[in-house]
């Protein structure tokens, strides 16, 4: 038995701490995934929180035979879905930008730590939400095709189609920056 | 050799973005607060996993077409409860779903056939707060003509807020309102959504 299924079993027999392995556990790359797809930390930390309670209570349909990294991961990709979706976030990230522009010495709206960051995480936030989550299943989390397919529900053939089109777009914006 | 190792930019955007990120120094420890706070998980009972674990069934030509017939049945009872989107009756006239005696009024749930116009779409999904605005949830299927998208759903009674993902052919998405129904007011995130009255009497 993994780890992971031994602690779902803890939980499962009423040891909440238990989750606590958990959390820890998937917390570091599941938070990097939701910074550069949401790109904020504030709907980040809202995805996250809303990630982990919703893995907990539907703990007990969990099926061992399944990665459990793998469903968590799902509930992931759904939860950034809706909260890019709802929340407007194109308009979220520029107004943030902006206040760091305005107000960089205020330490509360400096967001990103190095420069390389802040514009690695504003070109990936230029990029349509259905072309930065391929991106970054592909490129920053590593996955092959078929796990992406597995996660997304979408086929290899329209991943590998969105991925191209989002470095495609990358590089587009690459080339201008040169120019300009 | 992953494929953005040929493209040195690419490459480094990947590098960058895999670089590990820091949030709030509570927001973990908030994680499990909130945990502990929601009731234990439960294991489904055994019968239950009986009920829900898919398996293939064989059934007699004489079965299959009973099978038929009732679910037929069931639709059309169901298709007695379907409202339109915006609460108003064929003819046209504003009133709540339950506001017309005529239409039957179950205890808990009641059919709901959503449709948007949307002939370029490669794909559409129904979101609101009875799917926890998940956009995967409840995709939508194209009608015969290419020209608009279904789903029926089952919703609880009450009022429900919603809208429409629709994936565009340049692999975009965006966040509609339904145009035929009743608007929602501006929840401040910049996107407006639609609502639907199911089983209640009155107005929003």
């Amino acid at each position: 038995m993994t780890d992971d299924a031994a602690d779902v079993r803890r939980v499962l027999n009423g040891d909440v701490d238990a989750y606590a392995a958990l959390v820890d556990r998937y917390y570091d790359q599941c938070a990097r995934y939701a910074v550069r797809m949401l790109g904020n930390r504030d709907d980040a930390e809202d995805a996250l929180q809303a990630t982990f309670l919703r893995a907990y209570r539907a703990l007990g349909r969990y099926q061992e035979r399944d990665k459990f990294s793998a469903w968590l991961y799902r509930i992931l990709v759904n939860q950034c879905r809706s909260l890019a979706a709802r929340r407007s976030q194109r308009e979220r990230v520029f107004v943030r930008e902006e206040a760091v522009l305005l107000n960089a010495t205020d330490e509360h709206q400096v967001v990103w730590p190095g420069e390389d960051e802040e514009f690695v995480q504003r070109v990936l936030s230029d990029l349509d939400p259905l072309l930065r989550e391929a991106f970054v299943l592909k490129y920053i989390e590593e996955m092959s095709y078929e796990e992406m397919a597995a996660l997304t529900g979408v086929g290899v053939s329209a991943l590998k189609m969105r991925v191209k089109r989002a470095a495609d777009r990358l590089r587009e914006r690459w080339e201008r920056n040169k120019h300009d | 050799m992953t494929e953005s190792a040929r493209d040195p930019y690419i490459e480094w955007i990947a590098r960058q973005g895999r670089r590990q990120v820091e949030l709030s120094s509570d927001a973990r420890a908030r994680v499990m607060d909130a945990v502990r706070a929601a009731p234990l998980p439960v294991r489904p009972r055994r019968g239950l996993g009986w009920l829900t674990t898919p398996r293939p069934l064989t059934l007699s030509p004489l079965a299959s077409s009973l099978l038929a017939a009732g679910l037929v049945g069931l639709g059309v009872i169901g298709g007695l409860g379907v409202t339109h989107r915006d609460g108003r009756t064929p003819a046209g006239q504003p009133a709540a779903v339950a506001a017309d005696p005529q239409l039957p009024v179950h205890d808990s749930l009641q059919v709901h056939r959503f449709e948007l116009a949307a002939p370029g779409a490669v794909g559409v999904s129904l979101v609101g707060d009875f799917n926890a605005w998940n956009a995967s949830a409840t995709p939508m299927t194209r009608s015969a003509d290419g020209k608009a998208w279904t789903v029926t759903v089952q919703l609880p009674a009450g009022r429900h807020v919603y809208a429409f993902v629709v994936d565009g052919a340049q692999g975009g998405s965006q966040w509609v309102p339904d145009p035929a129904a009743l608007r929602a007011p501006d929840d401040g995130f910049g996107t407006p959504n639609s609502v639907v009255l199911v089983g209640q009497r009155g107005t929003t």
